[in-house]
């Protein structure tokens, strides 16, 4: 085959080429990883435990500030009743103290056992439920491993907790003995925040008469997973609860993906950019090949090869340095999306689980194609040249040198 | 002013932040109402203009406190807040902690020490006798605050490498190229007797004098994309931030790495071609 024959011909320059598209395939992947993945992996967070709507207090994202919902038990009791929703998490954030630990305080949730969505138990046993009877001497809880870490602490050591302290008669006005029961891995809290879940009526006693009936936020999980459904559940819970704000997982990754537009729109220009290269590399490339050939494509069409045949031959190079360059972009791709996301995942205030590089098959295989048929096309118009050269003038020219 | 930054979402929900006649009237006469200042994006997006009045609470639903609009303050350009498009509220302190019945508590504040005195020995007798509190040095926090710009700064130092190994091959494969095709030309002046070293040399220049131009019209392209990128994101997220700037270090770092790029480029593209004979450069 004349293509291959020509590309081994010149192995520096075509090892040259394959590698330069080879780089811009692999920013071009990384480019539609990061402008996807964000999407995917949020989504993917948020629907971890089947939770498709959170209510949050009016005008505000959950946990975007530190307002609570009043009147929490209300507003759950209601939800439960509504037969379209299958399960409803209330959740309530505060910052307790923790009396002798190398941390002073720790980032504190209450949440029912039973119906919690917010981690997943790594390490010994649940937290208690409050109405569990006498036969538990001590509450229990469960901390993250950054807490247990920071703190000192293991599984099994039994803690005091205290909130509404006071500085100056150095007292807290509530307290109460518990037993670090478990580890856990907590889905929606950054990774490097020490944190730690309890039953919550205790937080709602520990946090005083005030909170005795509030909650930061409730998971809600529609009956019926299809879209249709959870927004007919959003707006009900929006009609008939003017307090508090529904947020469907649509409208909060819509939100996070504005806040995160600045990524998403580096990744459209620096993958537009990738492309450009790819195309200006396979067209410079293809051009200067079949000048260089210009005698020889003539030979070619004198001894009776068909102006289609040539057009076929020098598309097909092309065709083939693209190939190779995009099959190793891929692994390029995903070797540099791997350290790429390493260091974006250090992004303070994001869920550790949160990724910003994620493969996407159906977005990677369309870039790469993308890529594929922009260099393969790059080669058209050399191609069409080379078809069109005219034979006699060539081989004149070929004949004088 | 001693003041406290609130995120408006505490409180905006039920404030409606809006100057309405109606709870104008009602407000005792006797009583003036206290000052705030709003943010300039609040005050354009809400209609707001020094001295309107306004309705803040706590919690949504709840009556809340009168106050008058007394500043309107431009945000400052933090990179940190840039994607949040929260309002922002200062009230005095004593008014926030009474709209939020929180008695005599703060979130925090700060201690200047005296001229002399060390900072870390005023640290450490805060810390000994704190209880529930913890002092820290303005600078750790300052560190600890800055990780977002940390990881965006080594996030765009990566994308750098790339986009420069890029360049480097896209640029060393043109010039290969760009001296490939005129071997002939150069088998030329081999047999007028013209040195290798002479060759290699005009390449090296040539490539050289390629780098520079291509580097100033590249600069030119940049610049002209930092005006784009920094109109599009200031109005984009309403922020004076300079999200772009073409700096002459930056400058000097493209174009010299560009120059180097291209003289190694050039100087290999020429070695490679001067070692083969002139005649079988010209295909003889």
């Amino acid at each position: 085959m004349m293509a291959w024959a020509t590309l081994r011909r010149h192995p520096a320059r075509t090892t040259l080429a394959v590698l330069g598209i080879a780089v811009a395939a692999a920013l071009l992947l990384d480019m539609v990883m990061l402008a996807t993945g964000m999407s995917e992996s949020f989504r993917s967070l948020l629907l971890t435990r089947g939770y498709q709507l959170r209510v949050s207090p009016k005008g505000t994202l959950p946990f975007d500030s530190e307002a609570t919902i009043d009147g929490a038990g209300a507003i759950v009791r209601a939800l439960r009743a509504n037969p379209d929703i299958k399960a409803v998490s209330p959740t309530l954030g505060a910052t307790l103290t923790i009396d002798g630990s190398r941390i002073p305080s720790a980032f504190t949730l209450g949440l029912e056992r039973d119906v919690q969505g917010d981690y997943t138990l790594e390490a010994g046993s649940d937290i208690t439920r409050a109405d569990s009877g006498t036969t538990v001497p001590l509450p229990r809880i469960v901390a993250s491993q950054t807490f247990l870490t920071r703190a000192g602490y293991v599984v099994g050591d039994t803690i005091t907790i205290s909130s509404g302290l006071n500085a100056q008669l150095r007292t807290a006005a509530r307290s109460s003995r518990v037993v670090i029961s478990g580890m856990g891995r907590f889905i929606y809290v950054p990774g490097e925040t020490p944190v730690m879940a309890l039953d919550l009526a205790l937080l709602r006693q520990l946090l005083g008469p005030s909170y005795r009936d509030r909650m930061s936020l409730a998971m809600a999980e529609s009956r019926r997973g299809d879209s249709a459904s959870v927004e007919a559940v959003r707006s009900w819970i929006a009609t008939t609860q003017p307090r508090v704000t529904a947020i469907s997982t649509e409208t909060a990754i819509r939100q996070v993906e504005e806040r995160l537009s600045y990524f998403r729109q580096l990744a459209f220009v620096l993958g537009a950019i990738s492309l450009g290269i790819g195309f200006l590399l396979v067209a410079t490339l293809v051009t200067l090949s079949v000048n260089e050939r210009r005698g020889e494509i003539a030979v070619l069409r004198a001894i009776g090869t068909q102006r289609l045949g040539v057009l076929h031959q020098v598309f097909l190079e092309g065709l083939l340095l693209t190939s190779a360059g995009i099959v190793g972009g891929l692994a390029l791709g995903l070797v540099t999306a791997q350290w790429l996301n390493g260091i974006l995942r250090d992004f303070p205030g994001l869920p550790s689980a949160f990724d910003f590089f994620v493969w996407s098959p159906n977005a990677g295989w369309r870039a790469l194609a993308l890529l594929l048929t922009s260099g393969t096309l790059a080669g058209l118009l050399p191609a069409w040249r080379a078809a069109s050269i005219p034979i006699a003038r060539a081989l004149r020219e070929k004949a004088i040198g | 002013m001693l003041a406290v930054a609130v995120r408006i979402a505490c409180v905006l929900g039920a404030v409606g932040a809006t100057p309405l006649a109606a709870q104008r009237d009602s407000t005792p006469r006797d009583s003036a109402p206290r000052g705030i200042a709003i943010d300039a994006r609040m005050a354009e997006d809400l209609g707001l203009a020094v001295g309107a009045r306004v309705r803040i609470s706590a919690k949504p639903g709840e009556a809340g406190d009168s106050a008058t609009i007394a500043a309107i303050y431009e945000r400052k350009a933090d990179p940190a807040e840039v994607a949040r498009r929260e309002y922002r509220v200062r009230l005095h302190l004593d008014h926030l902690q009474q709209l939020m019945e929180l008695d005599d508590r703060v979130d925090r504040f700060a201690v200047g020490t005296r001229d002399g005195q060390s900072i870390d020995s005023a640290l450490a007798r805060i810390n000994h006798v704190a209880f529930g509190f913890r002092a820290h040095k303005s600078r750790d926090v300052a560190v600890q605050s800055s990780r977002t710009f940390r990881v965006v700064e080594r996030f765009h130092f990566a994308i750098g490498i790339i986009t420069v190994v890029a360049s480097a091959v896209f640029l060393l494969c043109l010039l290969l190229l760009s001296v490939e095709e005129r071997k002939r030309d150069i088998a030329a002046l081999r047999l007028m007797g013209i040195s290798r070293a002479t060759v290699v040399r005009a390449i090296v220049i040539e490539a050289a004098i390629v780098s520079l131009i291509g580097s100033v019209i590249g600069a030119g392209i940049g610049w002209i994309a930092s005006v784009i990128v920094n109109a599009h994101f200031q109005e984009l997220y309403r922020t004076p931030l300079v999200f772009a700037l073409l700096t002459p270090q930056i400058f000097a770092f493209a174009t010299g790495l560009s120059l180097v790029l291209g003289i190694g480029s050039g100087a290999a593209a020429g070695w490679r071609l001067v070692k083969s004979s002139p005649l079988s450069l010209m295909g003889r």
